[in-house]
């Protein structure tokens, strides 16, 4: 199939589908959702497909799609995967699907959740595979509305304050992105690369980035507006506190997406965008980053030790999850002197880890959410002091569930311990006293996700209300966390074959060219100086 | 010589221990999935769990030949040249016949000095057999990759397996102690196996017992999911591979401690062993990164006699002699690495790649920090005791023989990596365990509890003894208490299982009629775990004792060579001395207590009855073990078999080139004091058990008597040292504090922050909308109204009447023609 | 016979004029304002004549009067026709009356 085709397909297959189930008899709940899970389904597929074609072998970007949008103003319709994308595309592909099985749960306004679900997804797949800044940012705003309604119209008592508190967080963060973006359009027509132009290009920004031709100043200013947008969404402390709230309120398949997919985007956006177009900001920032990252592993931590609901629980795992995302992809050490990269295997370690690391959470987080939901369902509260004795009475169900709760605990041979122990391992090189604080990080992790496991599942009896509605998961609930267990089994035990060996070469890649951007504008800075001196 | 014998032979063991390895695992996932959907009276799990482990037994068993075979005919001259291997295999043969001498006289209390021109000899010859094929610190063992988990430009992270004398050893070690446990367990967690089980220590609200399904199948798959974890830990190759299934027995070990979920105290138990261990592990991961970024690999050694390939940790942190070449004082002091050439190690800058010294020694702290959580040594110990409320064989399998030896066998396998501070840490940490251990022991009165301090301690003296550089004597020790005291506690399974369930021996006493095989095996044990021994020695079979006389012996005698070398250090000899004697103390008062005296409750001794066999088959086996496994001391076939894979610096005794002048026993100073160090131990021993007869067998002496003279100390000592309280006070509740706040901050700060900008933001809307409606809105209105109240006052001049208008007329042409006479130009 | 001069003309124009217009001022009965209407336009007419014989005006002047003397026929035809029919609605032609104008 052609690239334009199968690519276009998979972003706006969900969007036929929504347009699709306009169409139906509005008591048809049923065969609405069959017909809803059949799209993302088949996006699934199309995407296995694409993976089919994908070569993992190459670093660079494959299956690229590039037509003339707003040709004024150098927009086009740009789309292409990567080894850093293609994995994120996959486990936004899965994670939609399997929330679309966990939606059953949802008994009112069906047609409308659907359709705000496909939208949704849409919107994220955009987001993935999209290489032109301007299209990036309309996908970024595509998914942010059907999330502002998904949360505020099928969320919990306090839906609106959360989905407005979640709107407007990264409302703010879209605004910092859409300066930055302004300034490295306007930025690049200075640039010879472009023969003047202005250009959204991503791959041709960071071919600029690379020949040295933004300014420091430009890459540092830009870096920084471009983190904070994507922190927001990552999210890393001090920006965090929208996701508790959002997650709480969610119902639990939007849930699922949000720690699965949404905050993957924070991470890819640093990723992609961030730190290839501005080496130099990211370099600047880098020591400030990795201790970011550090403090929101412990603070996440500490914060969810203290939780009493349960969704707050793992949603401040979360925070604490994605702190090693953020250290691994900054624990780029230079040389001072030369402005050469030091060590560079362990920072492609650390980026490897960080990538790693977020999809092994989009396994282990969407499946430890899908867990709580699993409860509340049945027994319409998440006081963990209410809990104990579910193994008792949920034996299947809690034994799947205390393995997915180990992955976020990041146990050997389960997907959360490969990205954390390589970020830690790679932290060393970079700054022994982060590394050792990061490290620290294991001791709490196993303390509140033990107590949680005793709190809830272990023990005598069920203490809260409406025992007697805690029956045996039943078949679709049994596939879900099955699929997510295999997971996080096969990419603990396979590591390599399961992601890393697909995306070691784009991450090459990506360092390199940071390291050559860098080392060019060092020596631009380096010069000056020297001519400044007599 | 040739490759082809060492990837045959390797090949052979690989396959061999990999099948040992891996059974276990598939025996896991059938039973924990086809148990779940089968009968809870179902013995199936069990026999599919006795049956992999059984296999791996006898796979384990065909390595062991195959490894005695290699290493005394063929392969040992794969490693060494062959005009070597005429003089090792004298040197061989010679050093076997002086240590036998050694033995026999020692054990009788005497020492000969004529046999000193022999022990330099052996380690020369070792040495010179080294110097021969570049440097390779490990004389034989077999290593290579089973698949990559990652790899960025010239660094990866592999599964590796290597395979040594002490990985085969251990791989017999733990398949025969598992499947003996395993059947145990059959008769042990029999009253599992039925639809309700009604548990007696679980009361509900309603004063009833709690009732649940049986979860015979859920024990054994655990226990099949921990061999293999186990067994994964032993065979890997690599130092990263070991943290992996570091942390699988140590969730293993949760499992099984929370067996029991319903109990509060059971599954309290399993979360604080699982943090303590991972407190470890922290260190642990902290040594993981200092190797990683200093060394970019993590595996132990490259052994391929091609030499070909990267070289591994051993190679890059020693020369062919065993020593750390450094250079440089205090902080600045760097360690040079070494290349499998025998050369420094060039890096791509072309500079001698080196690493300072200081991070050596954490790197060494660090990795064992991790031995220190999961061998339960001070500081980190008081998980263990906690752990008993696990079933008792997973006490016996997981806690005293296989995962907590772990943690010695890891210091042990990482020795060449410890730098002498490293090494003195270990000694002192040991030897304080040892004590508190010992100590605590002498006051508790649960059966488990005592055989927990007594692992505790015995831990401890495995440790004191590799931080002494008595290697040997070390690993020697585990491999015996592996099997004393796996024996142990399962006859105080068979204790508590013929007692249903009463482990308070304040309640026993009297059931060595009622318990016999109980009772004698036990005996064996305890007797094997004091040292005590018959100072008669026999020929080609040295003193007759059991296995722990042997192997304590050598520790003591290590840790007495070693202060007399270094006197500073000679606390390091008189506490596993003192400790020695409270041990037989301690262990003959169980055993009185328990078999022996009246019986305390009637209601529990006339109930007792003795196991079935299925239990008391493998007490016997066990205890056969737990007898004759080290027989001829240190120069009979374990103690050799073990020699095959000990690092060569360790046997030929150094200078330590340390920041601290120390200096490592060699075998020969080791020997040289064994006598002595004997007699002392056994003295110790005997008075030990001697008291302990007199206060709890004869009754000479009231033991609540010395308990009321000593109340104070007592009280410290049931109380554990404070321990629990101390950590409790320091890092249980400020952590708590501290997530407190951290919900605290993010409420009261940051919501609040957001909460005030958003408040803010409505506040200036709300402005807005004011000074809309008060200055803007107001400006048109007025100026509407002005307009309008003009017009209604003009109105008023338009009266209609023509008159008026005339005059109006009139009158204003006559101002038009004054004002323009007035102020027109003319 | 000594002439006149502009000035003589002028003055019996402004008196006609003032005159005329007192009288549309203070008159109350609608044929009294016409009658000082017409004295005012006289008034003016015989500033034109007076300015067509001594000035460079030439005869212009003199159409100009011409002109007003047609219009006020006119407007006299026009007014009395108001007059009347302000009588037949009014009973009255005072003018004071007539204030329908008022605003």
């Amino acid at each position: 199939m052609e690239p334009f085709a199968l690519l276009s397909l998979i972003i706006f297959l969900p969007t036929l589908g929504a347009i699709g189930l306009t169409v139906f008899d509005k008591k048809a709940e049923e065969s609405m959702r069959m017909f809803a899970l059949a799209i993302t389904a088949a996006t699934f597929g199309l995407t296995l497909f694409l993976l089919g074609q994908f070569d993992i072998a190459q670093g660079g970007m494959q299956l690229q799609v590039n037509i003339p949008w707003v040709p004024t103003w150098n927009i086009n319709y740009q789309l292409g995967v990567d080894g850093i994308s293609m994995p994120l595309v996959l486990l936004t592909s899965l994670i939609s699907m399997l929330g679309m099985m966990a939606s059953w749960s949802i008994k009112e306004k069906v047609r409308g959740y659907l359709i705000l679900f496909l939208l949704l997804e849409t919107g994220m797949l955009g987001v993935f595979m999209s290489l032109d800044f301007f299209l990036f940012y309309v996908f970024w705003e595509v998914m942010l509305l059907p999330m502002y309604f998904l949360i505020g119209v099928w969320g919990g008592p306090r839906r609106e304050y959360a989905a407005i508190k979640f709107f407007l967080y990264t409302l703010a963060g879209s605004v910092l992105m859409l300066i930055a973006m302004l300034m490295l359009y306007f930025g690049s027509g200075e640039s010879t690369l472009t023969g003047g132009q202005n250009i959204f290009d991503l791959l041709k920004l960071g071919e600029i980035a690379k020949a040295g031709e933004f300014s420091s100043g430009t890459q540092v200013v830009a870096f920084i507006l471009l983190f904070i947008g994507f922190a927001i969404k990552l999210p890393a402390f001090p920006f965090h506190t929208w996701l508790p709230d959002a997650h709480v309120e969610a119902p639990t398949p939007i849930s699922m997406i949000l720690a699965g997919v949404l905050l993957k985007m924070g991470g890819y956006g640093i990723i992609r965008i961030a730190m290839p177009i501005c080496p130099y900001g990211a370099q600047y920032a880098a020591y400030a980053l990795v201790a970011l990252g550090v403090f929101s592993i412990i603070y996440g931590a500490f914060a969810a030790m203290a939780q009493t609901d349960f969704k707050r629980l793992v949603a401040y795992s979360s925070v604490s999850h994605m702190g090693y995302v953020l250290i691994g992809m900054a624990v780029w050490k230079i040389n001072e002197a030369t402005g050469a990269t030091v060590n560079p295997n362990h920072w492609q370690m650390g980026m490897a880890g960080a990538m790693f690391q977020m999809l092994g959470h989009g396994i282990s987080s969407a499946g430890m959410f899908f867990m709580v939901g699993v409860l509340y369902d049945r027994v319409h509260h998440r006081d963990l002091n209410k809990f104990g004795g579910i193994m008792q009475k949920m034996p299947f169900y809690s034994g799947l569930a205390v393995v997915i709760f180990f992955a976020g605990l990041g146990l050997p041979g389960l997907c959360g311990f490969i990205g954390e122990v390589f970020v830690v391992l790679s932290t060393w090189n970079f700054s022994p006293l982060l590394a050792v604080i990061a490290a620290s990080g294991v001791i709490l992790t196993a303390g509140y996700i033990l107590w949680t496991i005793q709190r809830v599942y272990l023990g005598p009896e069920y203490k809260g209300p409406h025992p007697e509605d805690l029956t045996p998961i039943n078949g679709r609930e049994t596939a879900i966390a099955l699929v997510l267990v295999v997971f996080a089994v096969l990419m603990g035990v396979f590591p390599y074959q399961m992601g890393l060996k697909m995306m070691t070469p784009s991450i090459e890649n990506l360092t390199q060219s940071m390291s050559t951007g860098y080392e060019t504008v060092h020596e631009a800075g380096s010069e000056i100086i020297s001519m400044s001196q007599p | 010589m040739s490759p082809d014998i060492y990837i045959e032979t390797g090949t052979t063991l690989k396959w061999l221990l990999t099948t040992a390895w891996l059974l276990p695992l598939a025996g896991f996932l059938i039973e924990v999935f086809g148990g779940y959907w089968s009968g809870r009276k179902s013995r199936a799990a069990a026999y599919l769990a006795v049956g992999c482990i059984a296999t791996g037994f006898v796979c384990s068993l065909i390595a062991l030949l195959t490894w005695i075979d290699a290493a005394n005919l063929n392969v040992s001259d794969i490693w060494q040249n062959p005009g070597a291997v005429a003089a090792a295999s004298h040197e061989v043969s010679e050093a076997t016949h002086a240590d036998h001498e050694h033995d026999a006289h020692h054990a009788g209390a005497e020492h000969d000095g004529d046999h000193e021109h022999v022990a330099p000899s052996h380690s020369e010859a070792e040495h010179h057999g080294h110097a021969v094929h570049g440097n390779n610190p490990l004389k034989f063992a077999f290593n290579g990759t089973f698949y990559t988990l990652a790899k960025f430009g010239s660094i990866q992270v592999t599964l590796d397996y290597y395979i040594d004398g002490l990985t085969v050893l251990m791989f017999t070690m733990v398949t025969f102690i598992a499947t003996c446990i395993h059947l145990f367990a059959i008769g042990y967690m029999s009253d599992e196996l039925t639809e309700s089980y009604e548990d007696h220590q679980v009361h509900l609200p309603g004063g009833k017992h709690f009732h649940r399904p049986g979860r015979f199948y859920r024990f054994f798959s655990f226990l099949s999911l921990f061999c293999f974890a186990m067994l994964g830990l032993v065979l890997a190759g690599n130092i990263f591979q070991v943290f992996i299934f570091w942390e699988l027995v140590g969730v293993c070990s949760y499992l099984l401690i929370g067996f029991y979920v319903e109990r509060k105290s059971a599954s309290t138990a399993a979360n604080k062993a699982f943090i303590m261990n991972r407190v470890g592990d922290f260190g642990f991961l902290i040594g993981l990164m200092i190797l990683w970024t200093w060394f970019g690999t993590f595996q132990f050694a490259n052994t391929n006699p091609d030499q070909t390939g990267q070289q591994g940790l051993f190679q890059m942190v020693r020369t062919d002699t065993g020593e750390i070449e450094t250079e440089g004082e205090g902080l600045n002091r760097v360690a040079y690495m070494q290349s499998l050439s025998g050369q420094r190690l060039m890096g791509n800058d072309g500079q001698a790649r080196r690493i300072p010294y200081w991070l050596l020694v954490v790197a060494g702290l660090g990795i064992f920090a991790g031995c220190v959580g999961k061998s339960a040594q001070f500081p980190l110990q008081t998980w263990l005791p906690d752990a008993m409320e696990g079933p008792t064989p997973v006490s016996a399998l997981v806690h005293s023989a296989t995962m907590v030896a772990a943690g010695v066998y890891l210091a042990g396998r990482f020795f060449p990596m410890f730098t002498p501070e490293v090494l003195l840490v270990i000694a002192y940490v040991g030897a304080i365990t040892a004590f508190i251990g010992a100590t605590i022991a002498l006051v508790v009165t649960d059966i488990k509890q005592v055989l927990a301090y007594s692992t505790i301690s015995q831990l401890g003296y495995m440790m004191l003894a590799i931080g002494v550089g008595g290697w040997l004597a070390g690993l020697f020790h585990l491999i015996t208490h592996a099997f004393f005291k796996s024996l142990m506690f399962l006859c105080s399974g068979s204790v508590i299982h013929g007692c249903h369930h009463e482990q308070e021996m304040t309640k026993m006493g009297g059931l060595y009629k009622k318990m016999p095989i109980t009772c004698w095996t036990m005996w064996i044990g305890v007797v094997a775990i004091s040292g005590l021994a018959i100072p008669i020695t026999l020929p080609y079979l040295g003193a007759i004792a059991f296995s722990g006389f042997h192997s304590k012996d050598a520790i003591i005698a290590s840790s007495l060579s070693f202060s007399t070398l270094n006197p500073t250090h000679s606390l390091l000899f008189f506490i596993p001395l003192i400790t020695a004697g409270i041990t037989a103390f301690y262990m003959h008062r169980m055993w009185f207590m328990t078999f022996f005296g009246k019986p305390k409750d009637h209601h529990v001794h006339e109930h007792a009855h003795e196991s079935p066999w299925v239990m008391c088959g493998p007490l016997l086996a066990l205890s056969f073990f737990a007898a004759f496994c080290a027989v001829g001391g240190e120069s009979g076939p374990l103690a050799k078999l073990l020699l095959t894979s000990e690092p060569t610096h360790v046997a030929g005794g150094l200078q330590a080139a340390g920041n601290i002048g120390l200096n490592l026993p060699s075998h020969h100073d080791i020997h040289e004091c064994h006598g002595q160090a004997g007699v002392m131990a056994l003295l110790a021993a005997l008075m030990g058990a001697v008291i302990a007869y007199l206060f709890y067998c004869k009754q000479a002496v009231d033991p609540a008597l010395v308990k009321a003279r000593f109340e104070s100390a007592h009280r410290f000592l049931k109380s554990k040292w404070q321990f629990d309280e101390i950590y409790d006070a320091m890092f249980t509740r400020p952590v708590h504090v501290v997530a407190k706040w951290c919900t605290g901050f993010d409420r009261e700060a940051l919501d609040r922050f957001l909460h005030s900008c958003a408040s803010l933001a409505v506040g200036i809307a709300q402005w807005d909308r004011k000074f809309d409606e008060a200055v803007v809105d107001r400006i048109v209105n007025v100026l509407g109204e002005v307009t309008f109240a003009a017009g209604r006052t003009l109105k008023g001049v338009q009266t209609g009447r023509l008159r008026q208008y005339v005059m109006f007329i009139a009158a204003a042409v006559v101002c038009l023609f004054v004002v323009l006479f007035l102020f027109l130009p003319r | 016979m000594e002439s006149v001069g502009l000035s003589g003309y002028l003055i019996v124009g402004a008196v006609l004029f003032v005159c005329g217009v007192i009288c549309m001022a203070t008159k109350r009965n609608g044929i009294g304002i016409l009658m000082g209407v017409e004295l005012v336009l006289n008034g003016a007419n015989l500033n034109f004549v007076a300015f067509s014989q001594h000035t460079h005006l030439g005869l212009d002047g003199q159409i100009a009067s011409l002109f007003v003397i047609v219009l006020a026929a006119a407007e006299a035809a026009v007014a009395l026709a108001i007059a009347l029919n302000f009588y037949n609605n009014h009973l009255t032609i005072d003018v004071d009356r007539a204030a329908d104008l008022k605003g």
